[in-house]
């Protein structure tokens, strides 16, 4: 049986100071969940660099994809003469393969978010945690590992000692 | 006093009173009188509108005031008008993103929605304008059985692609924003049924910083895309006249003159939605006079840039000493329409004038009178770009006037109608503030 002690802030600089005491005291930080984005140096979890580029990447490959379907259509499939204007009318091509690649990066992006951010599980068991109901809300919380055979009393006192407003022991 | 201090009530600085003060309205407190009253008659209207629809569907465009001249009338006015108001949430959005402006807190949120609905209501008139709108799937590519794709040249395909990625990418936008407010409202004592439908539109958001970090990367990259989009969405609409050979739309200013155009139209559009917005969801705490100054201001800006628009259209024309040039700007001037070039630079161009004075940019009166003189006077210009060029071109022969009808008039009066209701029963489902937003300023304010 593993023990988490959970402590709740009030506000941002609180929340900051305990997750770097903790760091400094050798703690082991299991969990950060806070009501607006926060940047907590190296605590946390890996970089969101790759959404950008997943976005940009599909966004291009769309419409470099697209301009070459509109070529294709236009000069090979259905070549139809407007006013003898060229069949590979390059300017006016560009205009929907701009419009549906930025398209294609916003789906791409969100799709990314949606796999890095690890969302769509309805049932996890942090909601089982009161705490992190708060958290979407006006809490910042933060979790930390007990020691084996500890009580937890040292934990507490750091979580209190840095501001925290509640905190207490969990066992799971 | 900080700089985010002066968008914050004092009382708004704690993130309970930020959450209770958006949250309330949909989950403490349940629609009132005047709410229903609003949706009812909002309804009535959008009702009537959808009978002159039908009424078009059943007879035909000959309904219409539209002519053997002026082809383009009221439906593509409308769908220039509605579409100006729909790019200025999200250009609002990003660009006061990546200019990092904190103001924009209290206003992306509704600005966003006014997006969607306004760019939906757009979409729908080049389809009615089509007169034969069940054919509408034809500006799709898809590969049909006569071996027939779209004309890719073709300014309705180019609309079609600019209408639909745009509402998408909106659409996409909106939502990244919405859900870690999703998951506030998901966590918040009410009603089962809808903690249960925001909490799985909500996707598990959990606030850890690895979330955060991811959403804020997006929103960025978003952010940087919609930019551009939005600039070549109403471009686009400008080339719609630009690519033409008409006197009065071959203009090359066409495109950032629409763009500006459509920032003007949908930021007056913001201003009057976030005056309703404070005073009914009492969110005076939130969207503060300093708020009301900034948009101002941006009326005035936008307003000044107008005028040098229209100038430069107008010398343009002077300049090119071309006699259909000529008599394009004379007939503006002095011609049956006139009454409406006067209302457009009254509505335009001299009323956010009045913002020059610090005063005025706080007065909610002037504010409402300036917004309401700016959407009117867009409007006007909207009709008149068509009906100006169209009534009096190369061709003698063909010079003919355009009335609108009643059918046209009670359509028009029905998306304003759509647009209201929608907004009003958006209102009750969503916060239209972003909470999570605030929540930042108010601890760098603190």
């Amino acid at each position: 049986m593993t023990a988490l002690a959970l402590g709740s802030f009030a506000h941002e600089a609180a929340f900051r100071e305990a997750a770097a005491q903790a760091e400094d005291a050798g703690r082991r930080i299991v969990g950060l969940w806070s009501p607006m984005p926060i940047e907590l140096g190296d605590i946390g979890e890996e970089t969101a660099q790759p959404i950008a580029w997943i976005a940009i990447a599909a966004g291009l490959l769309a419409a470099v994809g697209f301009y070459g379907f509109i070529w294709w259509t236009a000069t090979q499939a259905y070549p139809f003469d407007s006013g003898g204007r060229p069949l590979h009318s390059w300017p006016v091509f560009l205009i929907a393969p701009i419009e549906f690649g930025a398209l294609a990066a916003g789906i791409a992006g969100m799709i990314a978010f949606i796999v890095r951010a690890r969302l769509t599980r309805l049932h996890d068991g942090a909601f089982d945690l009161v705490e992190i109901e708060r958290a979407s809300s006006d809490r910042f919380v933060l979790a930390l590992a007990c020691d084996e055979g500890e009580d937890g009393a040292a934990v507490i006192r750091l979580l209190a000692e840095a501001g925290a407003v509640h905190s207490r022991v969990v066992t799971r | 006093m900080t700089d985010a201090a002066r968008w914050l009530l004092p009382s708004m600085l704690d993130h309970r009173a930020i959450t209770d003060a958006v949250c309330a309205p949909l989950t403490d407190q349940k629609a009132g009188k005047r709410w229903w009253i609003a949706v009812l008659v909002a309804l009535g209207v959008t009702g009537i509108g959808a009978i002159a629809v039908g009424v078009s569907l059943v007879y035909g465009p000959g309904m219409w005031g539209n002519n053997s001249a002026v082809v383009w009338g009221f439906p593509i006015a409308n769908y220039v008008w509605w579409i100006g108001i729909g790019n200025a949430g999200t250009l609002i959005s990003a660009l006061l993103l990546l200019t990092r402006q904190t103001w924009r807190n209290a206003i992306n949120r509704f600005a966003e929605a006014m997006t969607i609905l306004a760019v939906s209501i757009a979409g729908l008139f080049p389809i009615l304008h089509l007169g034969r709108p069940m054919y509408a799937y034809w500006l799709g590519p898809y590969p049909s059985t006569m071996g027939v794709w779209p004309q890719w040249r073709s300014a309705l395909v180019w609309d079609f692609w600019a209408i639909l990625s745009y509402l998408l990418f909106s659409l996409i936008f909106f939502y990244l924003g919405l859900i870690p407010d999703l998951a506030t409202l998901r966590d918040r004592p009410g009603d089962r049924r809808w903690r249960r439908i925001w909490g799985t539109f909500a996707l598990g958001w959990q606030g850890t910083p690895g979330q955060w970090r991811s959403h804020q990367r997006l929103q960025r990259t978003m952010a940087v895309i919609a930019t551009p989009l939005v600039c070549s969405v109403h471009s686009i609409v400008g080339l719609d006249f630009a690519a033409s050979l008409m006197p009065g739309w071959t203009e090359s200013i066409f495109p950032p003159y629409f763009v500006v155009g459509a920032y003007f139209s949908g930021f007056a559009m913001v201003v009057l939605l976030a005056l309703v917005i404070r005073s009914t969801l009492h969110l005076e705490g939130v969207i503060r006079p300093n708020h009301l100054d900034a948009m101002a201001k941006m009326l005035l800006a936008a307003g000044s840039i107008m005028l040098l628009s229209y100038g430069s259209e107008w010398v343009s024309s002077l300049w090119t000493g071309e006699a259909a040039d000529l008599r394009f700007l004379q007939f503006s001037f002095t011609g049956p329409y006139s009454g409406m070039t006067y209302g457009m630079i009254l509505g335009n161009c001299l009323m956010p004038q009045l913002f020059w004075s610090p005063a005025l940019r706080r007065s909610v009166p002037v504010l409402v009178l300036v917004a309401l003189g700016v959407l009117v006077g867009m409007y006007f210009e909207r009709i008149l770009i068509l009906c100006n060029t169209l009534s009096i071109g190369y061709e003698p022969t063909m010079w003919t006037l355009y009335v609108p009808t009643i059918v046209d008039g009670l359509i028009l009066f029905g998306t304003g109608g759509l647009f209201v209701l929608l907004f009003l029963l958006l209102s009750r489902v969503i916060p239209l503030v972003p909470m999570y937003e605030i929540r930042e300023l108010a601890e760098t304010a603190r």
